[in-house]
């Protein structure tokens, strides 16, 4: 089994890693990183659970070789919130009841994440485009929703933005 | 009355562990990691309906890194699992059968994932190949092959209330159809994955594996493996959804078994594909249902047929298809009811519990009758339900007396409003 060696920027962190050519970008960090934060739910690229932002997109970790990550900038869940305080959204999610069983929960926080970065007065049905890659069985998706209605509202507050806002 | 502390009604309340989950530090069972731990992967059946004439291992043994392979052979005092009948086998033996594409003949052991499913595919397998059933309407026939020692039928249910006969003769209308519902895949988030470790200073196995019955679960490892339950410690992570899906056992055994024979933590996660062939699904029914009903709207008399098709092991299914046939008048008083309901074996994915447990395929078929009754009627549809819906103090179909809250008046009403069904839509 030939062995690789890359390079690349997860959560802020230079990471230097012996790899394989066909290892996932999701193995990588889950089984070598220990990120375990991303989770596989179907290791198709179906349902979102293994949603990173590499480079600034959102990508499917279990469709992404980890030899395409050589030089990427990675932000998983781990990366969100700082020194033990929570990101807006992850605020947000907590308070309106958006988490259930949790397992969808690390992958929507980060496509809402993108989402608001790009858009930070989504309507609603630009909030269900923007989470559309994610899947979640639990929660039927009202309260995710209002999760992020309320995480654009307190940012855009914060920026000096809009504020109450009726997305 | 003492007044409650008003600590928690009427308030909003956190989920515990929400912080946890919106951070990724929640554990679930494939989050948890040991060192020098071993991966676990299945050979699973090749045909659904066949008899296992050879399996070959030798090639696979030869793959460096795979460190075990434990197969039927080796384990001849393992006993079968299962819910309510113990009719599941842990491994295919020679000369046995396999009755769905999820049955195992084998179990790989190695020291990545890679290695493991490398390894599966080398195991070289012989079967004899009978006929498939995958329709329960063959199942039940005279000819039809047997996929366990007995009848194909697995069980079946009788219910009775009033007389139906002088119902039908009561009623000025009468509708009859048949109604099938399809398999579902209950589609938990998390895919069935566990971890094993077996302390041979205690000889306590012990299990990170989701189950929704830990009692249960331990219960069931135990007499499977024949060890008393105190040998078998199941530790519940994190669980990332069940719906139903999580009550059978599923990694339990075979973990339990690698980790006793490598004496190393083993770790066994599914794929969705595999999750999807091998764990248990929503039965699909087939429902023949009569319903009578006078000219003023009051239904009178519901007689029904009902096939749950439980696939290829028993699982929850008697349970669920018995259940199924109790709900079928939905929340309307009928005073003469009449059922039966057969749960029948094929060579489907076996199915289990989805939430709802047999109510929610009875609710199409009943739901549906509603409908084309008002609709013969010249009734209105939501006053049609609402004049016979359940109130305080009416009898299901089983007798019971619902002595507690009925709140499925209130319901129609306010859903009726929500849609502005009366302004049409």
């Amino acid at each position: 089994m030939s062995k690789l060696t890359i390079g690349f920027i997860i959560n802020g962190q230079k990471k230097i890693i012996e790899t394989t050519p066909f290892t996932r970008l999701l193995d990588l960090i889950r089984d070598d990183l220990h990120l375990t934060g991303t989770k596989e739910g179907c290791g198709k690229g179906e349902c979102g659970a293994c949603t990173v932002i590499m480079n600034g997109e959102l990508v499917a970790s279990c469709l992404i070789l980890a030899l395409q990550a050589d030089g990427a900038v990675i932000t998983t869940i781990e990366g969100i919130g700082s020194g033990g305080h929570l990101d807006p959204i992850q605020k947000a999610f907590v308070e309106t009841g958006a988490v259930q069983c949790g397992f969808c929960t690390p992958g929507m926080i980060l496509a809402a994440k993108k989402l608001l970065e790009e858009n930070p007065y989504p309507t609603e049905e630009e909030i269900k485009r923007g989470i559309s890659g994610n899947l979640c069985r639990c929660t039927g998706y009202q309260k995710i929703f209002d999760a992020i209605k309320l995480a654009a509202n307190r940012l855009s507050t914060r920026d000096g933005g809009r504020g109450e806002k009726d997305a | 009355m003492k007044k409650m502390p008003k600590r928690y009604v009427g308030k909003n309340i956190f989920k515990v562990d929400a912080q946890d989950k919106v951070t990724g530090k929640a554990q679930y069972s494939d989050d948890i990691y040991f060192d020098d731990m071993l991966y676990l992967k299945i050979k699973r059946a090749t045909y659904p309906h066949a008899y296992l004439r050879r399996i070959d291992i030798s090639k696979a043994q030869k793959i460096p890194g795979v460190v075990k392979i434990i197969t039927a052979a080796d384990i001849p005092e393992v006993k079968n699992f299962g819910l309510i009948i113990k009719d599941q086998p842990v491994l295919i033996g020679i000369g046995r059968k396999m009755r769905y594409m999820g049955d195992a003949l084998a179990i790989v052991i190695a020291e990545s994932k890679e290695i493991a499913s490398k390894a599966v595919k080398l195991i070289e397998v012989e079967v004899e190949k009978l006929e498939v059933i995958s329709d329960p309407l063959r199942a039940m026939e005279k000819d039809a092959p047997l996929i366990h020692q007995d009848s194909n039928i697995l069980a079946t249910h009788y219910l009775e209330k009033g007389d139906v006969k002088k119902g039908f003769t009561q009623a000025d209308v009468i509708v009859e159809n048949e109604y099938k519902t399809s398999f579902l895949d209950q589609v938990p988030l998390q895919i069935e994955a566990g971890i094993g470790v077996f302390d041979p200073e205690t000889e306590i196995i012990k299990l990170w594996a989701a189950t929704q019955w830990l009692h249960d679960t331990q219960a069931d490892v135990a007499q499977s493996l024949g060890l008393p339950k105190e040998k078998i410690r199941i530790i519940q992570p994190v669980i990332g959804g069940a719906f139903g899906k999580k009550e059978d056992i599923s990694v339990h055994i075979h973990l339990a078994l690698a980790a006793i024979a490598t004496k190393r933590p083993v770790k066994f996660s599914y794929t969705r594909e595999e999750s999807m062939i091998a764990q248990s699904k929503r039965h699909p029914f087939i429902i023949q249902m009569k319903t009578g009903v006078t000219k003023k709207g009051y239904l009178t008399a519901c007689q029904v047929e009902v096939i749950g098709d439980t696939g290829a092991y028993a699982s929850s299914g008697l349970a669920v298809v018995h259940k199924g046939m109790y709900h079928c008048t939905g929340p309307y008083n009928v005073d003469n009811v009449k059922g039966v309901a057969h749960t029948v074996y094929t060579n489907n994915t076996y199915c289990g519990a989805m939430r709802g447990f047999g109510a929610t395929q009875m609710a199409f078929a009943y739901e549906s009758q509603m409908d084309i009754l008002s609709h013969k009627l010249e009734i209105d549809p939501v006053q049609f339900r609402l004049q016979n819906a359940y109130n305080h103090g009416s009898s299901t179909p089983n007798g019971q007396i619902l002595t507690h809250s009925v709140g499925v008046k209130e319901t129609i009403k306010e859903a009726a409003d929500m849609t502005g069904w009366k302004e049409g839509r």
